[in-house]
């Protein structure tokens, strides 16, 4: 046989293959278009729903919706209840986003024969779960301060609405949202895993997910009651104007366990399920 | 320690059978032709062994250990039908991201080594997408060349490749075996290219292994026959074909496969008025064997 050197086989850990993972979807997030069109788009709808919002209506009179710039970010209390489809116009929009965010990414991983690459050498199925998760919810969180930072100040300037707000709770409202960012990564990893076959399934699926779909019925039994909180739309809507540290607490509860339960269920398909 | 060693694989999509206990041995450090008909089984077996399909059924090691096995997986390189490349990124790029998967210590310097083996370092900054077919497979082959492999798995790498191409192609091959003793699982149907390499073969047709064997073995199995030339060519095959139970014509040559002597067949035909020309012995090559062993045919 042919001289044959000494084959060395080492172990990676987990912290350098997730390392390298993040290293590469990091990478791919800033050289992906979209990302940039959703950060502008998260920029320049807050001023557009404001002003349109205040428009004087047929009757010539102005009965503006947000009497606060900050409504634009989030309600005064939670609402879970919505008696108009402008209450879901704030910045639990970003979310749907993000959906479409993931969807883009994930699709392109299968449709480039990336995931091929990936999934030859030594990298996990948990890996793979939770480096889109941190990457989803990182551009979730990015859109979340863009909202906040461009969109509702150029919207309040735009529309002469009060800035006037406690600002440590419109703060623990923010981080409380942008906590919620890596649940809904995860849900929506998942959901992309599930149907990585079919793209377009997977936007369209991502986007009914997106906009609090499953809330409307659970909404419907138990009215505008915080055991909604258990969503994950439910604990974003609970991220209100009057936000307390406890938001914090709770979103970050709920965050941690749909992320944990979307990765468990996520790996699962992934290794039961052949790849490519 | 082999390579590989699949044991009754077997794998089912759906109702189809697509392994029926296929049993393949690769020792280390062998070039290993996987040849076989379109759908026998080979692009499952080899994304079985890469793991990006499980099997229904049966047992596949990798340097003794289990296929699923972390360490091992680190170290194998593939191409698998075509590069896993994003389009819009260089090849650079593309290559760079994949040193980071791997997590490769000096990636730009492997990166580099990598492309100037398989002659794309001056293509590097090209956009993926704008690389010719020949061009993505040499990519393809240099990304799995990324972190020096154990296992080389390549699904038809030749595919598309110029004669240039081709030459590289066999040069790098030979070139991680001896040098840095990785196996090499290579399938293809351009069995000529594969004959000029491989220090094994295993055939494969209907999911299932029909032959494994080594290059020499291939060489002593191969059967000898001998080529003639005549005026009257024709008339001679006619007459050789009530002598001898195999008689054909290719490339101007009429060959005879079960003459024990050449010099048997001279004076046949000289007894029959027929003069010949020329005449020489040869043996058949994998692509003739492979041909003759699909049909059907005793082996001489």
């Amino acid at each position: 046989m042919i001289d044959a050197r000494e084959i060395k086989f080492e172990n990676p850990s987990f912290f350098k293959r997730l390392k390298g993972m993040l290293g590469v979807d990091f990478y791919r997030l800033f050289h992906t278009p979209m990302f940039y069109i959703f950060l502008v788009i998260a920029a320049v709808i807050p001023a557009m729903i404001l002003s349109m919002t205040g428009m004087p209506g047929e009757d010539g009179t102005s009965n503006p919706m947000y009497t606060n710039t900050w409504q634009i970010v989030a309600a005064n209390t939670p609402l879970y209840v919505i008696s108009d489809i402008a209450d879901y116009a704030n910045m639990n929009m970003v979310f749907i986003f993000g959906g479409i965010m993931v969807s883009i990414f994930i699709g392109h991983d299968y449709k480039s024969g990336y995931v091929k690459q990936l999934f030859t050498t030594h990298a996990k199925k948990q890996d793979y779960m939770l480096s889109k998760s941190v990457v989803g919810a990182f551009s979730m969180a990015c859109m979340c301060v863009t909202y906040l930072m461009i969109g509702g100040v150029l919207a309040g300037i735009l529309s002469g609405t009060s800035f006037e707000v406690n600002v440590g709770s419109l703060i623990c409202a923010v981080l409380g949202k942008m906590i919620m960012s890596f649940g809904w990564a995860s849900l929506y990893t998942f959901l992309n895993i599930i149907f990585r076959r079919y793209f377009g399934v997977s936007i369209i699926s991502s986007f009914f997910f997106g906009t609090g779909i499953l809330i409307i019925g659970a909404a419907a039994i138990f009215g505008n009651n915080s055991i909604l909180n258990i969503f994950l739309y439910g604990s974003s809507v609970y991220a209100c104007l009057s936000s307390s540290f406890l938001t914090i607490i709770v979103c970050s509860l709920c965050s941690v366990a749909w992320t944990v339960i979307y990765n468990i269920f996520g790996t699962l398909i992934l290794s039961k399920c052949d790849v490519y | 320690m082999n390579a590989i060693e699949i044991k009754s694989l077997t794998k089912n999509f759906g109702a189809k059978q697509a392994l029926k206990g296929l049993n393949m041995t690769v020792p280390e450090g062998a070039i290993y032709g996987f040849i076989g008909e379109n759908g026998s089984g080979k692009s499952t077996t080899e994304k079985i062994i890469c793991g990006l399909i499980h099997p229904s059924g049966g047992s596949v090691k990798l340097f003794g250990k289990d296929y699923t096995n972390v360490d091992i997986r680190a170290k194998i390189g593939v191409l698998i039908e075509a590069p896993g490349c994003f389009q819009n990124y260089s090849v650079w790029n593309n290559m760079m991201l994949q040193a980071a998967n791997l997590g490769i210590k000096n990636p730009e310097q492997e990166v580099v080594k990598a492309l100037k083996t398989v002659r794309m370092e001056g293509a590097a900054s090209n956009k993926y997408k704008n690389c010719s077919l020949g061009m993505k497979q040499r990519v393809g082959i240099a990304m799995a060349l990324l972190g020096n492999p154990a296992l080389l798995v390549l699904d038809e790498p030749i595919n598309g490749l110029d004669a240039d191409g081709m030459r590289i192609m066999r040069d790098v091959l030979l070139d991680v075996t001896k040098n840095h003793g990785c196996t090499v699982v290579v399938s293809s149907h351009i069995l000529g290219e594969l004959e000029k390499i491989a220090t094994h073969y295993g055939i494969v047709r209907g999911g299932k292994m029909i032959r494994e064997m080594t290059a020499a073995e291939l060489d002593a199995d191969c059967r000898t026959y001998a080529a003639l030339q005549t005026k009257e060519m024709s008339k001679a095959k006619a007459l050789l074909s009530c002598k001898y139970s195999r008689v054909d014509e290719e490339n101007e040559y009429i060959r005879v496969f079960d003459a024990e002597k050449p010099e048997d067949i001279v004076t046949h035909l000289y007894e029959n008025g027929i003069l010949v020309s020329e005449i020489k012995t040869a043996k058949i090559g994998l692509e003739e064997y492979y041909i003759d062993l699909m049909n059907g045919k005793e082996r001489g």
